[in-house]
């Protein structure tokens, strides 16, 4: 993370949450601007240049999904969103036009915060994970395609499991939707999750520590799957000796 | 009734409705043949039996085959018996001429004699056969009103309905339904056509008109073409048209059967009219328990929400005005306190949302095929700060199916059986999380070890506003098992409350399952792996 003070831009029409975001991002060293509309939302995007942007759904003179349509036309910025809409259609919606990640009002003011560093960080870090990953108790040298536990034993991924876990390295740590993911592995003509169900099922047999509670491949509800990663693992060569 | 022993007896019913309908020229054989008979079995006694009781002889066969023989042939039997006993008996015998003419007085005596009571005969038959046909008539009608009577729906009435037609009349039927516009469609049955009791269909669908189709429901008058359209009739308006068509090549119905397919049409339409009323009786009680619902809500919310919004308006209050001198511990104390409470409260509003959103049945299930270690692992993971001080432990077989449920709702009853375990057992103890495949249901479980069940039927652990404790500082309006139950039965499953073998409460969960696709699926990761 660099020393220069990072920007937020809220995008909320309710004066409350509006106090408390930016007392909030304030107090842990945020920038912060904050637009009521849909349209001032656009256009101080625009000026301001923010590295991350949460967004309200709904705003008084529009959608919040138009605004992020609009921003993602012309950057990566990281999006949050922060809404009272439950329905699963949705958010789904909002992941489609664009938005990284998705905040249920009432929030946790810890849990917004950690989400919001967390997506400065990674938007930061401009290279996508490459070489050899740590997910849980495998290292996965995705460049070699070998996996290996902590006893130096190699894990075999049949080559579905391997489109799956590459599909979801290449989104980071963003959510990446059914939909998205079916299409990666097997194409646009298949359109239901049964076999995706079954795939993920036994990657995490392979990968979590304790499958039944994964604390890598997590599932997002209705939404699609997020693969969360430890962090960068030793170098190749270690992977290859072991 | 099986559908063969009933044919028969239509058969002879039809035949029975219309005697004057078989054809006539065996019966002359018959009238022919019984004055032959006659004449061969009292001629060896003409001597012994005299003229007289020969007479009798003939009117007595007259009047036995009346009860059999049409007019027709019971007049050639007469006129027969009357030249047979001229020519045989009557003296000079083998000639038709007459010796006296009291012979022929006799003759003519006889015939009249012969005539009327052959009449009588024929009448009588006559009574007796109409009586018979009125009391098949109804039977035919009471085991379709019968049928009708089980039926719950339109479309079972309907197929019902077309099952006796088709029967009856030997031809096929369809029913088709006006909507509140007027425009018609076929009801069917599943499978495409009306079935019998073992799922044999029984007539094809007939080709009809939709045009004629449409003009009898806008005119309500019945309309005879190639098939014969039939209104159904309700209080206000045309419901919909019985069209039948009677199998090719046959004669076309005569009118004691169009009556009687009229009476079936009224059957029918009375039936429809009933499910209707239902309906009607089902939605008002419905709408009345909607009030009920909504009125102890206000109550139970007015209680349930104020209770914390003077907690949250009191710790707020004393936070903001500066001349408390809060120490930083009481502070955090009272901001702690704010947050538990906006998140009961907001518990307590989705809660109130859920359950209301189900019981109105709004939208369909959202439902996909889910993997149900998945959906486990959500509500663990939904409740992760809750559960920190219970030993949660998990019996999850590897093979079990996927199911196909809205995945929110199935982590929702979950995520409530786990708080419940939660608020009424004391923290250090078990609770276990078990699935299992049972035929074609999954069994997915949350057991405690906990004080177990209250006393008392656990079906009232369901009721809305129910709470295993009914004064306690337990948060919450008991929403949650209500809300899991359903949302269960939203599913085709259900939810049920029992005693843990070995101590404590246990919830059980069970939802249908579709086991021959997921062998599919692993099939195919098989060919995948050796690809």
């Amino acid at each position: 993370m660099t020393d220069a003070m990072h920007a937020i831009l809220i995008v909320e029409d309710d004066p409350a949450i509006q106090n408390v975001l930016r007392i909030l991002f304030e107090a842990n060293g945020l920038r912060v601007v904050v637009a009521e509309t849909a349209r001032r939302g656009e256009h101080s995007a625009k000026l301001n240049r923010p590295d991350i942007v949460v967004i309200d759904l709904g705003l008084p003179d529009g959608d919040g999904l138009q605004v992020i349509s609009a921003i993602r036309a012309w950057s990566s910025v990281p999006i949050i969103i922060v809404s009272a809409r439950t329905a699963e259609a949705q958010r789904l919606a909002a992941f489609e036009n664009g938005a990284d990640d998705y905040v249920l009002k009432p929030f946790s003011a810890p849990e917004l915060l950690a989400r919001v560093r967390a997506m400065i960080r990674r938007h930061a870090r401009a290279d996508r994970p490459k070489g050899v990953l740590q997910l849980g108790e495998v290292l996965v040298d995705m460049t070699l395609r070998v996996a290996r536990n902590r006893d130096g034993r190699e894990v075999r991924f049949t080559p579905l499991e391997y489109r799956i876990l590459e599909s979801l390295l290449r989104h980071g740590d963003r959510i990446m939707t059914h939909a998205a993911l079916i299409n990666e592995v097997w194409g646009p003509t298949r359109d239901d999750t049964r076999a995706l169900r079954v795939y993920i099922g036994s990657l995490r047999r392979k990968l979590e520590g304790d499958p039944s509670r994964p604390r890598h491949i997590l599932t997002e509800l209705g939404i699609g799957y997020r693969l969360v990663i430890d962090g960068e693992g030793p170098s190749g060569p270690a992977l290859q000796t072991a | 009734m099986r559908p063969t022993a009933r044919k028969s007896s239509f058969d002879r019913f039809l035949r029975d409705l219309h005697p004057g309908e078989s054809a006539h020229w065996p019966q002359y054989v018959q009238a022919l043949a019984a004055t032959c008979l006659c004449t061969a079995c009292v001629y060896p006694f003409n001597r012994t039996l005299g003229l007289f009781n020969v007479a009798m002889c003939y009117v007595l066969v007259a009047s036995i085959a009346a009860l059999r023989l049409g007019r027709g042939a019971a007049v050639l039997l007469c006129v027969a018996n009357m030249l047979a006993f001229d020519f045989f008996f009557v003296p000079p015998a083998f000639s038709f001429e007459v010796m006296d003419t009291r012979y022929l007085f006799m003759l003519g005596v006889m015939l009249v004699v012969a005539l009327v009571i052959a009449n009588l005969m024929i009448s009588v038959r006559r009574h007796r056969d109409l009586a018979s046909a009125r009391e098949r008539r109804t039977a035919v009608l009471y085991a379709m009103s019968r049928e009708l009577a089980v039926a719950t729906d339109a479309a079972s009435m309907a197929a019902a309905a077309v099952r006796n037609i088709c029967a009856v009349f030997h031809s096929t039927a369809v029913v088709l339904m006006a909507d509140e516009a007027g425009r018609l469609t076929p009801v069917q049955a599943a499978g495409g056509g009306p079935v019998d009791a073992e799922d044999h269909p029984v007539c094809e669908l007939p080709d009809y008109d939709p045009a004629i189709a449409q003009h009898v429901v806008d005119r309500a008058e019945r309309c005879l073409r190639d098939a014969i359209y039939l209104p159904l009739l309700g209080t206000r308006r045309v419901r919909g048209v019985i069209v039948v068509r009677p199998a090719a090549g046959a004669r076309p119905l005569p009118s004691e059967q169009l009556q009687l397919l009229d009476a079936f049409a009224a059957q029918l339409s009375l039936s429809l009219q009933r499910v209707r009323v239902a309906q009607a009786a089902e939605a008002a009680r419905l709408a009345a328990e909607r009030v009920l619902l909504c009125n102890t809500l206000l109550a139970s919310i007015s209680h349930d929400l104020r209770t914390p919004l003077a907690a949250i308006a009191g710790a707020g209050s004393l936070i903001s005005q500066a001349h408390y001198s809060l120490s930083e511990d009481r502070r955090t104390t009272l901001g702690t306190l704010i947050e538990r409470k906006a998140r009961d409260m907001s518990q307590l509003l989705s809660n109130v949302l859920e359950l209301t959103k189900m019981e109105l049945g709004a939208g369909p299930l959202n439902a996909d095929w889910h993997a149900i270690d998945d959906l486990v692992a959500l509500a663990l993971r939904a409740h992760e700060t809750r559960l920190a001080k219970w030993r949660v432990s998990l019996s999850l077989p590897l093979d079990l199916p996927l199911i196909f449920v809205d995945a929110t709702l199935i982590v929702q009853i979950l995520g409530n059986l786990l708080e419940n375990a939660t608020k009424y057992t004391p923290p250090g103890t078990a609770i276990m999380i078990a699935a299992a495949a049972r035929a074609d249901r999954m069994l997915v479980s949350v057991a405690d070890r906990g004080p177990g069940l209250p006393p008392g039927d656990p079906e009232r652990l369901f009721e809305k506003f129910r709470r295993g404790r009914t004064e306690s500082h337990i948060a919450g309006v008991g929403l949650g098992l209500a809300i899991c139950r359903a949302a269960a039965r939203l599913h085709g499953g259900e939810v049920r409350a029992m005693t843990h073998t070995g101590g404590g409460a246990r919830f059980e969960v069970s939802l249908p399952v579709n086991k021959p696709e997921l062998q599919r699926i692993v099939e195919f990761d098989a060919s995948s792996v050796s690809a």
